[in-house]
């Protein structure tokens, strides 16, 4: 199934060097292939490095030194071509030009988006506004700028080539970065839906109390007013991170943030609402008692696919309330070979790693949502025979 | 500054190249205020950053440029064929040089003056510092179709071009020298180390 590893297209890809359909083939190898992921990240890193190298402006005294050394100055049959108008208008316009750089840095300070990298905005209702000004059918959201929708305005934003998001109304969002090893938006408050076609981690949204960083998939994000956040998931997967705190939503499931403590706990969707309501307590009440009170609903009724929070929370309660987590992940699932009880508790990476990947079965099954392995290889199968008849 | 660049880039057409073949040192000059920055980039990178040589390498190229510009046919982009006569000064340095300068601090480009306070900027600069040193670090092969993309920001295709090899290679060549330098500056592979 891999013969075709992609790793010798990365930097073409990060570079937009292939073809809209060499892009798909890209994506798609690399979102089901660990080791080419584990190849992109490398050089996406060394893609980031060679961008920091700056231009280093030529001494001025260069030109002396060649003048000098070319041969003395010889009477020269200039034909008058049209070449000196031409160096008297480039004098011109870079006077021009200079003058105008410097009304403009004085004028926008350093807000300027002289040639600055920009994606493509479709009105998709009403009128949508970026850097303060309407847009009627079409627009450019430049790195810095704001796009905002009102009550009545939709907009749809294509994501460099890898992707689109849509804009719901009452939505502020800014574009931050667009590169080759990162494109990052800003969702301040309202709601947006990506849909995203990528190796993971290119595409990011900063929100006030969490970042989510694409891992193929699609999602909606929303931020309400004081700065609050919720992640629903609807295919692959997306991390929530904010410093150390990290939660992996996966389809299906959804989860809260919260500023000043960044993301709560994935949940799936189909929970009970009671177990949803304990959730909140745990993730963001600061009463112990409470905490482990709802807990305790939670334990008594956690499903098998509710060890995906189960799993999340080991690393966020202590004491006797995670060996009470333990104990009940164990009863559904237990700890695959190697990985330990005490190993679990003491929060050792590498076994909580390995008993996640066991627990991952018990997370689709009885639901429409496919395990990864399964979905991936059908997605693949299906796109090539799609590929194979667009080609016929 | 770049626009001016652009600008006067993109009045360096047939005329001015004519006039240059002609021997008209104005037009020389204009050829040579248009493109000096990004040829004596690539020059001070090729050398390991120090300076007086990239002065060396980049006046023997504009006084080659002077000459050669007679044979230039216009059979290929004027910027290839520059940009061609670039790089093998820059290897024909390195072959007189036999080896390269370590990138010591009396050869950092940096300059302490232009250093300001905040702690990311600071940080931005030492991460620039190390790539330039790991950049120098690198074999020509790797290190030159790094430098005339990000420096000169030209396409796959215009980088076979100069270098004279396929666009494969050239894909081939800068997945090599992008996975190096992040083997090289794994450290660097963290927020903190960026000021974040």
């Amino acid at each position: 199934m891999f013969a075709k590893h992609v790793t010798r297209d990365i930097s073409a890809y990060c570079h937009g060097e292939l073809s809209p359909a060499e892009s798909r083939r890209f994506a798609e190898h690399m979102i089901s292939c660990a080791k080419c992921r584990g190849e992109f990240e490398e050089i996406k890193l060394g893609i980031k490095l060679a961008e920091q190298l700056p231009r280093v402006p030529a001494p001025e005294s260069l030109w002396i030194g060649i003048e000098s050394s070319l041969a003395a100055p010889k009477p020269i049959e200039v034909k008058r071509t049209s070449w000196q108008p031409r160096v008297a208008a480039a004098a011109a316009i870079l006077v021009a030009v200079a003058a105008f750089g410097v009304w403009r840095f004085w004028r926008h300070g350093s807000s300027s988006q002289f040639s600055k990298p920009a994606w493509q905005v479709q009105q998709l209702g009403g009128a949508s506004r970026i850097g303060g000004e309407r847009i009627t059918k079409e627009g450019q959201l430049a790195v810095g700028e704001w796009l905002e929708t009102d009550a009545n305005s939709r907009a749809q934003i294509a994501v460099s080539s890898i992707g689109k998001v849509d804009i719901d109304e009452n939505t502020r969002v800014r574009l931050l970065e667009t590169a080759p090893t990162e494109h990052r938006l800003e969702l301040a408050r309202g709601k947006m839906s990506a849909m995203i076609w990528a190796p993971p981690r290119l595409f990011f949204v900063d929100t006030p109390s969490a970042v989510a960083a694409d891992l193929g998939c699609a999602y909606t994000l929303e931020v309400d007013d004081h700065g609050a956040g919720l992640l629903r998931v609807t295919s692959g997967r997306v991390a929530l991170e904010l410093r150390d705190r990290e939660s992996m939503v996966p389809a299906g499931a959804a989860c809260e943030t919260r500023p000043g403590v960044g993301p709560g706990t994935p949940y799936f969707e189909d929970a009970l609402a009671s177990f949803r309501g304990a959730l909140e307590t745990v993730d963001f009440e600061h009463d112990a008692v409470a905490r482990s009170q709802a807990l305790d609903l939670m334990l008594s009724q956690a499903r098998a696919r509710d060890t995906l929070t189960l799993w999340h929370l080991l690393a966020r309660v202590d004491g006797e309330d995670r060996v009470r987590v333990y104990e009940k992940i164990s009863a559904f699932v237990p700890p695959p070979a190697g990985v330990t009880r005490e190993g679990v508790l003491r929060l050792d990476q590498g076994m909580l790693g390995r008993w996640k990947d066991a627990l991952e079965a018990s997370w689709f099954v009885n639901d429409t949502v496919l395990p990864k392995v399964i979905a991936e290889g059908y997605w693949r199968v299906k796109n090539g025979v799609v590929r194979r008849l667009k080609q016929q | 500054m770049e626009r001016r660049a652009i600008v006067a880039q993109q009045l360096i057409d047939g005329s001015v190249i004519e006039a240059c073949q002609q021997g008209d040192r104005e037009a020389f000059q204009l050829l040579f205020e248009t493109y000096k920055d990004k040829v004596f980039s690539i020059a001070v990178y090729s050398v390991g950053g120090d300076r007086a040589v990239a002065d060396d390498v980049t006046q023997q190229i504009f006084l080659k440029l002077f000459t050669a510009i007679r044979q230039f046919r216009g059979e290929s982009e004027f910027t290839t064929w520059l940009y061609r006569l670039v790089v093998n000064a820059c290897l024909d340095e390195r072959r007189r040089r036999k080896r390269w300068l370590p990138w010591g601090e009396s050869t950092a480009m940096s300059n302490a003056g232009d250093r300001k306070p905040q702690e990311k900027q600071f940080a931005r600069l030492e991460v620039a510092e190390a790539v330039q040193a790991a950049i120098a670090e690198l074999k020509p092969s790797f290190r030159l179709p790094i430098l005339l993309k990000y420096i000169e920001g030209l396409s796959y295709e215009e980088i076979a071009s100069v270098m004279g090899c396929s666009k494969g290679t050239v894909a081939s060549r800068l997945n090599r020298g992008h996975s190096q330098l992040a083997k090289r500056l794994s450290h660097l592979n963290h927020p903190a180390a960026w000021g974040e």
